[in-house]
């Protein structure tokens, strides 16, 4: 059905495809993704047990419909190919007809094992969001540094939804319909206010990095248009608008580990010239600073400047 | 002493000098070098870095080493693999790990127990308790066994020094920076922190960490832990691809990698001198066994020989005696029978015929010895 579906699919964008070159005018192509799919829905934790150990995370939001138009087709996550809800097979505690994969696992696991080609290879939302940002370019560069975490403030980007503990109980036992589902979901979406993120504007114009001065003299660094290149990458993703959920949330890559702040602490606050003894795997100050510059720029790939030419952000220091 | 006699002196003294070695073996712990607890030790985490040689630099400025031909930000060196040398203490090359490149310093790995030292019978290497491998030239001869026992071809030879050549090697910066409380140079000039300073145990636990904490970044192996007898220098090696970032902690696994950037996991996790003590034990054996032994079957035989040389003169003199026996009675016969001067005559004669005979018999001998 699943192939038979996909050859239909083809054969249209073919005659389609044919047609514009026939007009010679670009038409633009329906967003093929819509189908018969729900929309936002509330995700359960769905249990064969009335009291489940491991399951008081809240339940998910998870949009059916933007979700479908971002992937290949429906086997992607439905990847037996039957279109079922995924507590069908993976429940909290495994079930024998999902090969013994807990929900949880179903939901996270990035270390899945590929199949061979003829088979689908299942992902998880989080492998599917990692392969996301491991391959556009303008996502690698802050993800190369910044890894997922395990606190209350990474899992809450997802586990968000509003819901009593009653529905929570009759979510659990897998008693709502699909529609409920929906317009629980819908309650919870109503309430949230869409995050308005720290302009560049906000920071500092440059930043004269000159701590360490020594051979060479400081880097002049343009704050601001660093930022500003980042935002304006990723302006359009869906997928960054909803996950870079706090004002500052970009500005956490490189002002990392400390609380998100529109004034954040110097590098020199933790990372000490010298080598700290109570922290000996902390990079050094001058470490810190190009770790961080050239993470980005690798994870980004910018060819330019070359990693081992001191001269394009340093000025050699003249005697005097 | 006979034959019998001879070969089971012979064979208890092989008795002996095999139970020596054996005990030599068995105590061959003894002869390792302790393991200092709190020695220092750097970690080169390959996946950091850049291949810029500013540690090349620094060290070549701390240690006054002759200036390069072609100066350190001419990166082109890379293109090719260098060695350590007596005026390169260090070197940076370039390789390739899954289509990207990595670089690698190499140094002296400042062995837990090292090679070179237990291959130097001039007692010129010492592990100090600092984990640095010291060489002191005083007594150095100039043989290189050193170089050739170094698992890492580290030590270098002064060539062009025509009066008491050296060999040198990276120092740890013991003296010039340790002992004053610096870092080494290189790590010091290291821009990204490649090079981590610490004690070495805390070195092991961080790179484990660090493993831990980027899955999928770094081979899950720290080479130089275990590797030939563990070193105070030790490297982390960059994943290929993504394929390895499930961790199989299978040293064989590691070994393509660490294989990619010039490092051999193949060396045993056993100190190398430890596999020639049990070998070298015996020497002692030989030298103090073999002029008793050599020098006995000497003595044995000589004393034989005078033996056999005694034996047959007395022979040669009872025969003689007997002859003048025989003669004396048979002139005397003579006389008796026909008088003083056939007796004489008789004398005369059997001397003569004597002296006739021994002279053809040595004629004889001679000729034959000749013939010889």
């Amino acid at each position: 059905m699943r192939n038979s579906k996909t050859l239909l699919r083809t054969a249209a964008s073919v005659v389609v495809g044919a047609a514009c070159l026939l007009l010679g005018a670009g038409v633009a192509l329906a967003d093929e993704g819509s189908s018969a799919g729900p929309a936002a829905l509330t995700m359960f934790p769905v249990s064969e047990k009335a009291n489940p150990a491991n399951a008081n995370m809240k339940p998910v939001i998870f949009n059916h419909a933007i979700h479908e138009g971002k992937v290949e087709d429906c086997t992607t996550c439905h990847h037996t190919g039957d279109p079922v809800a995924c507590t069908t097979c993976h429940t909290v505690e495994g079930k024998a007809e999902g090969n013994y994969i807990t929900l949880e696992r179903a939901m996270h696991a990035t270390n899945i094992k590929k199949r061979p080609e003829d088979e689908v290879t299942p992902q998880s939302c989080v492998s599917c969001h990692e392969a996301r940002y491991k391959e556009n370019r303008q996502c690698a560069g802050c993800h190369a540094i910044v890894k997922p975490q395990r606190n209350a403030q990474w899992c809450a980007t997802c586990h968000n939804a509003d819901v009593t503990p009653a529905e929570m109980a009759k979510g659990r036992a897998d008693k709502y319909t699909l529609d409920v589902r929906g317009e629980l979901a819908q309650r919870t979406l109503k309430k949230s206010t869409p995050v308005e993120l720290l302009s560049p504007l906000d920071g500092p114009l440059t930043v004269y990095i000159d701590e360490l001065s020594d051979k060479y003299e400081g880097n002049r660094f343009n704050h601001r248009r660093h930022v500003a290149s980042l935002m304006d990458r990723i302006k359009d993703s869906k997928l960054a608008a909803a996950f870079h959920n706090n004002p500052e949330t970009l500005c956490a890559t490189c002002h990392h580990r400390s609380p998100l702040s529109k004034t954040p602490p110097k590098c020199g606050s933790c990372h000490s010239k010298e080598i700290n003894p109570a922290a000996p795997e902390r990079p050094t100050l001058k470490a810190a600073y190009h770790l961080q510059c050239m993470g980005c720029h690798d994870g980004m790939n910018v060819a330019r400047p070359l990693k081992t030419s001191c001269v394009t952000c340093h000025k050699v220091k003249t005697a005097e | 002493m006979n034959r019998r006699k001879f070969l089971t002196i012979l064979g208890s003294a092989g008795v002996v000098s095999a139970l020596g070695t054996a005990k030599v073996a068995k105590a061959s712990a003894t002869h390792t070098f302790p393991y200092y607890d709190n020695s220092y030790g750097v970690l080169h985490d390959t996946s950091r870095c850049i291949g810029c040689r500013s540690c090349e630099e620094a060290c070549n400025k701390i240690n006054n080493l002759p200036k390069p031909d072609r100066p350190f930000d001419d990166l082109s060196v890379m293109d090719k693999k260098r060695r350590t040398s007596a005026y390169q203490w260090t070197v940076v090359n370039k390789y390739e790990v899954g289509g990207k490149e990595v670089f690698r310093k190499t140094q002296c790995f400042h062995c837990n127990d090292p090679a070179c030292a237990s291959a130097c019978f001039a007692k010129c290497f010492s592990k100090q308790p600092d984990g640095s491998v010291a060489y002191d030239g005083s007594q150095c001869v100039g043989c290189r066994y050193c170089m050739i026992a170094c698992p890492f071809y580290v030590p270098g030879f002064e060539y062009d020094e025509a009066f008491d050549p050296l060999v040198q090697k990276c120092t740890f910066c013991e003296t010039t920076r340790l002992q004053k409380g610096l870092l080494p140079a290189c790590v010091e000039a290291c821009p990204v922190d490649a090079l981590t300073f610490g004690r070495r145990g805390d070195l092991i636990k961080l790179a484990r960490k660090r493993i831990a904490d980027n899955p999928g970044k770094y081979v899950d192996y720290i080479y130089g832990e275990h590797d030939a007898g563990g070193t105070a220098w030790m490297v982390l090696a960059p994943a290929p691809n993504a394929e390895a970032a499930i961790p199989t902690a299978n040293p064989i696994d590691a070994g393509h990698t660490f294989e990619k950037i010039g490092l051999d996991t193949h060396l045993g996790n056993r100190p190398m001198g430890e596999y020639t003590y049990g070998a070298l034990g015996t020497v002692p054996m030989i030298i103090a066994f073999w002029p008793l032994l050599f020098g006995g079957a000497y003595a044995m035989t000589k004393r034989r020989e005078a033996m056999h040389k005694a034996e047959t003169e007395s022979v040669i003199k009872t025969a003689k005696e007997d002859v003048a026996t025989a003669m004396d009675a048979a002139v005397r016969t003579i006389e008796q029978n026909q008088g003083q001067q056939a007796a004489d005559e008789a004398r005369k004669a059997m001397v003569e015929a004597l002296k006739a005979r021994e002279a053809s018999k040595a004629e004889e001998h001679g000729a034959h010895g000749e013939g010889k």
